[in-house]
């Protein structure tokens, strides 16, 4: 309806700003001006952003047999198809689906970009993925395209966009608010008898925790197994753990490099925050160390666990009639630290899948007109809507949504929307798969005994060094200068390094 | 006499025959040869026609069954030997795709990668956990197999019904057996709860999250999947040993577990080596239970050489050091397999 009541608008001021345009070059005709206005004529307005990139893929595909195929996690295909779907019906342009295992599809990728089999024109990566990819030269530099389709103010509403690109330079559009939150039950941190036997412990109130101390407290507190009852379920397998320790290392006020791309994760705030993820484990349910993803979820949400850390994802699972715990659940942003005296907060957002062009498509000025239209504010929001795909929030319009809203509940989404609007970038370096694999088994050979924090976090560092040289230090410099002006104000003033 | 020489000459009648064939045999292919080689010289062709001379050339000269086992020959050292060559390319390069160069253009390191290696303790532990895996493993496989085998050498009712129920599980995909296995060794799985059972208290040992336990799982998994395997040849083995020397023991009043110790076994030897490198090389390249159970976690604990080249290669694309990698492991496996082929030959 609304979408029926914008064309007329569009059209009219389509028309008189193609008139004034048209007047100018017939009074001027300078070259240069015509060339500028023929770009600008095909910039698309913010308002109604979706209809005008069909409508100029059509153009482009007329006469033309042309289907899109789209390589995308699996999973992803609720989110994706109904988006798709409307697009076919737009355009005539066909939708093909290519779907790989999640934790494979930056890996299917890279092998595209050895055989160059032109196997798919779109894809849906992990953003942490995305300096590798555009290395690998897979990924189509988007920078062009934008200049001349991307309506100003497209990108305004986005809460998170350091992912979209890479030193600097346009590679894909963002479509999915992996944030992490944390989420607690709300029965346990409400009743009175434990408020008072934890502030009579403790001297402060019981309540949704602000820094990982106040946190790592609450878990000891709250750890009585012989009862059923457990400290939390946070993530010690190896996919996982590494993240954790990268909040609780930002929260100590430090980046994770240091002048000349040295690595200061070792340093006695790591060790610190190391050490006291170790000590945490002991207040963790026993699965804690085997259990993955969805494992997580489950066991979450059939209750007895204090907190656990997760995604949209994890609140869409926990929100449905699948988990036991729907409607008791209480959420915090990530806790933070104290630096200096003063609380620093530190939201994370550390996956993500990205719309990319592929480098071998034949169509990518078709194929970036798609990303443009999926990605577009009344797009996205269909795309999100759906229950069981990863998608969530990352436009300031999604958390209006009477849909989204419930989906994942009015509380959520708050700490959800704060949390994106001032998370702090994934490691998007080249190599990152490598530098958060050093990590990872590191950390998790601290935690299993096999390592001291110190010795894992040394040797965790070295590693680091190598793979900086490896990957061309100056280069790497380059990227990680770019990543750091882009961590939120608040804590790019306070981070040492 | 007479009939011997009618012989030897009936023998050089048919020699004499089959030259004559044989060279009646050449006269048409040469006359075909020119045929296909005068209707491709033409006057607009005479690059063809000059590859058409040297074809003829080459196919005059050419015995009839080279020519005839050439393509097959041809297309086998396409397969081996073109990948083993890049390979060995690789191994001297830092090749990544993430480079953006292709391999061929890699810049060369020489021997770095194998320095690199020895001294990368990840990889030397990986190759030390898969040899102890290897060896535990195929050790328990063999003596279980050889323990079965010498039960069913007997006939007794289900006999045969047991066998079959004995080998389903290599009949199952590995991925779903190293699924089974998660699931039964998960700490809220039968396994914890069975315990919990017989001991009377709960029981929630964290199997595949305990750095000194995560690889039995993976250990118990391959034993109960590959042990069927071992036993099928085993009891082959057992079932075509000569009867008289294991009869000729008994009657001379020799023990069954002297029987069995100084005539069966010396007896079963080939198809026990046999069995060991058929079963120690597949092992080594053991992947399936620890992907699916614990991705080489805690730690390193469990991570076996297919899944740290696996890390290496489609993780994080370090071509050319896996390349060294895999040459490394190749030497490691002929090595073993050479060691216990020895014995093997002098049998």
């Amino acid at each position: 309806m609304g979408r029926e009541k914008r064309l007329p608008d569009r059209s009219r001021r389509k028309f008189l700003k193609q008139t004034a345009l048209a007047a100018a070059g017939c009074a001027f005709a300078p070259p240069l001006l015509l060339t500028a206005s023929a770009v600008h004529a095909a910039q698309l307005e913010l308002q109604g952003v979706d209809i005008q990139a069909a409508a100029q893929a059509k153009k482009l595909a007329a006469n033309k047999d042309v289907t899109l195929t789209i390589m995308e996690p699996s999973g992803s295909l609720g989110n994706i198809k109904p988006v798709a779907e409307r697009w076919s019906a737009a355009t005539g342009i066909k939708i093909k689906y290519v779907e790989v295992p999640l934790e494979e599809i930056d890996q299917k990728m890279m092998l595209e970009a050895i055989s160059k089999a032109g196997s798919f024109d779109l894809a849906l990566p992990a953003s942490f993925g995305l300096p590798d990819l555009v290395t690998s030269g897979i990924v189509h530099n988007l920078d062009e395209l934008s200049g001349k389709y991307q309506p100003p103010g497209y990108t305004s509403d986005m809460l998170y966009t350091v992912g979209n690109y890479y030193k600097g330079r346009l590679y894909g559009y963002g479509t999915d608010g992996d944030t992490y939150v944390m989420f607690y039950l709300k029965d346990w941190l409400d009743n009175p008898d434990e408020k008072k036997r934890f502030a009579d412990k403790h001297g402060y109130e019981l309540q949704v925790p602000k820094t990982w101390e106040q946190l790592d407290q609450m878990m000891a507190f709250f750890h009585r197994p012989d009862r059923g009852m457990y400290g939390g379920a946070l993530f010690r397998t190896r996919f996982f753990i590494a993240w954790e320790w990268w909040v609780r290392f930002h929260a100590k006020g430090y980046y994770p490099f240091g002048p000349g791309m040295k690595p200061q994760i070792n340093n006695d705030a790591g060790v610190q925050a190391l050490a006291e993820l170790v000590a945490a484990s002991k207040y963790l349910y026993p699965g804690a160390r085997s259990n993955g993803l969805f494992e997580n979820f489950q066991a979450f949400g059939q209750g007895g666990k204090f907190c656990n850390i997760g995604w949209g994802g994890t609140q869409k699972y926990l929100n449905s009639d699948k988990s036991s715990v729907k409607g008791e659940l209480a959420f915090g942003p990530m806790p933070g630290g104290v630096v200096e005296g003063q609380f620093l907060s530190t939201p994370y957002f550390n996956w993500g899948w990205n719309y990319v062009v592929s480098s071998l498509s034949p169509n990518k000025e078709i194929a970036y007109l798609f990303t443009l239209y999926a990605v577009s504010p009344v797009e996205s929001t269909i795309a999100i809507r759906d229950q069981n795909g990863y998608f969530d929030p990352f436009r300031k319009v999604h958390y209006k949504d009477p849909w989204i809203i419930r989906t994942y509940g009015e509380p959520f989404l708050a700490v959800h929307e704060a949390s994106m609007a001032n998370s702090m970038p994934d490691l998007y370096l080249r190599g990152h798969g490598e530098y958060f694999d050093a990590l990872r088994e590191n950390v998790q050979a601290a935690d299993v005994g096999q390592k001291t924090p110190k010795q894992a976090l040394n040797d965790a560092a070295k590693r680091w060094d190598k793979i900086t040289d490896r990957m061309n230090r100056g280069s790497q410099q380059v990227q990680w200068d770019f990543l750091k002006s882009h961590y939120p104000p608040a804590l790019r003033n306070r981070l040492k390094g | 006499m007479a009939g011997a020489a009618a012989r030897a000459t009936h023998s050089a009648g048919n020699h004499i025959t089959e030259r004559q064939d044989l060279m009646r045999e050449r006269q048409l292919r040469e006359a075909a040869i020119q045929e296909v080689g005068d209707e491709a010289v033409g006057p607009s062709c005479q690059r063809s026609g000059r590859y058409g001379a040297i074809a003829r050339t080459i196919a005059r000269r050419m015995p009839f069954e080279v020519a005839l086992a050439l393509p097959a020959q041809l297309t086998v050292l396409a397969v081996v030997l073109v990948p083993t060559l890049v390979v060995l390319w690789l191994s001297v390069t830092s090749w990544q795709p993430t480079q953006g160069i292709p391999w061929y253009k890699a810049e060369v390191v020489w021997l770095s990668n194998f320095v690199d290696l020895v001294q990368d303790a990840d990889f030397v532990s990986a190759v030390l956990r898969t040899v102890f895996i290897v060896v535990l493993s195929a050790a328990v496989e063999l003596f279980l197999a050889i323990g079965l085998a010498l039960l069913f050498m007997e006939d007794w009712a289900w006999r045969r019904l047991a066998v079959s129920a004995i080998i389903i599980p290599m009949m199952i995909v590995p991925v779903d057996a190293a699924n089974a296995f998660y699931m039964l060794f998960n700490d809220q799985g039968p396994l914890n709860y069975i315990l919990s059972l017989l001991i009377g208290r709960t029981v929630q040992i964290d199997w595949l999250g305990d750095v000194h336990l995560a690889l039995v799982p993976i250990i118990l998994c391959e034993i109960w999947q590959w042990t069927p395997l071992m036993f099928l040849l085993m009891l082959t083995g057992l079932m075509n040993l000569p009867e008289n020397q294991i009869r000729a023991a008994a009657v001379l009043g020799a023990s069954p577990r002297r029987v069995f110790m100084r005539v069966i076994l010396p007896l079963l030897m080939p198809v026990i080596l046999l069995s060991l490198i058929v079963r120690s090389i597949e092992i080594f390249k053991l992947f399936d239970p620890v992907y699916i159970m614990t991705q080489g976690g805690p730690g390193n604990a469990t991570e076996t050489i297919s899944m740290y080249m696996y890390h290496g290669a489609f993780m994080f694309f370090r071509m050319g050091y896996m390349a060294a990698a895999a040459l490394m492991v190749l030497v490691v496996v002929i090595t073993i397999s050479a060691m216990l082929a020895r014995p093997l030959m002098r049998h």
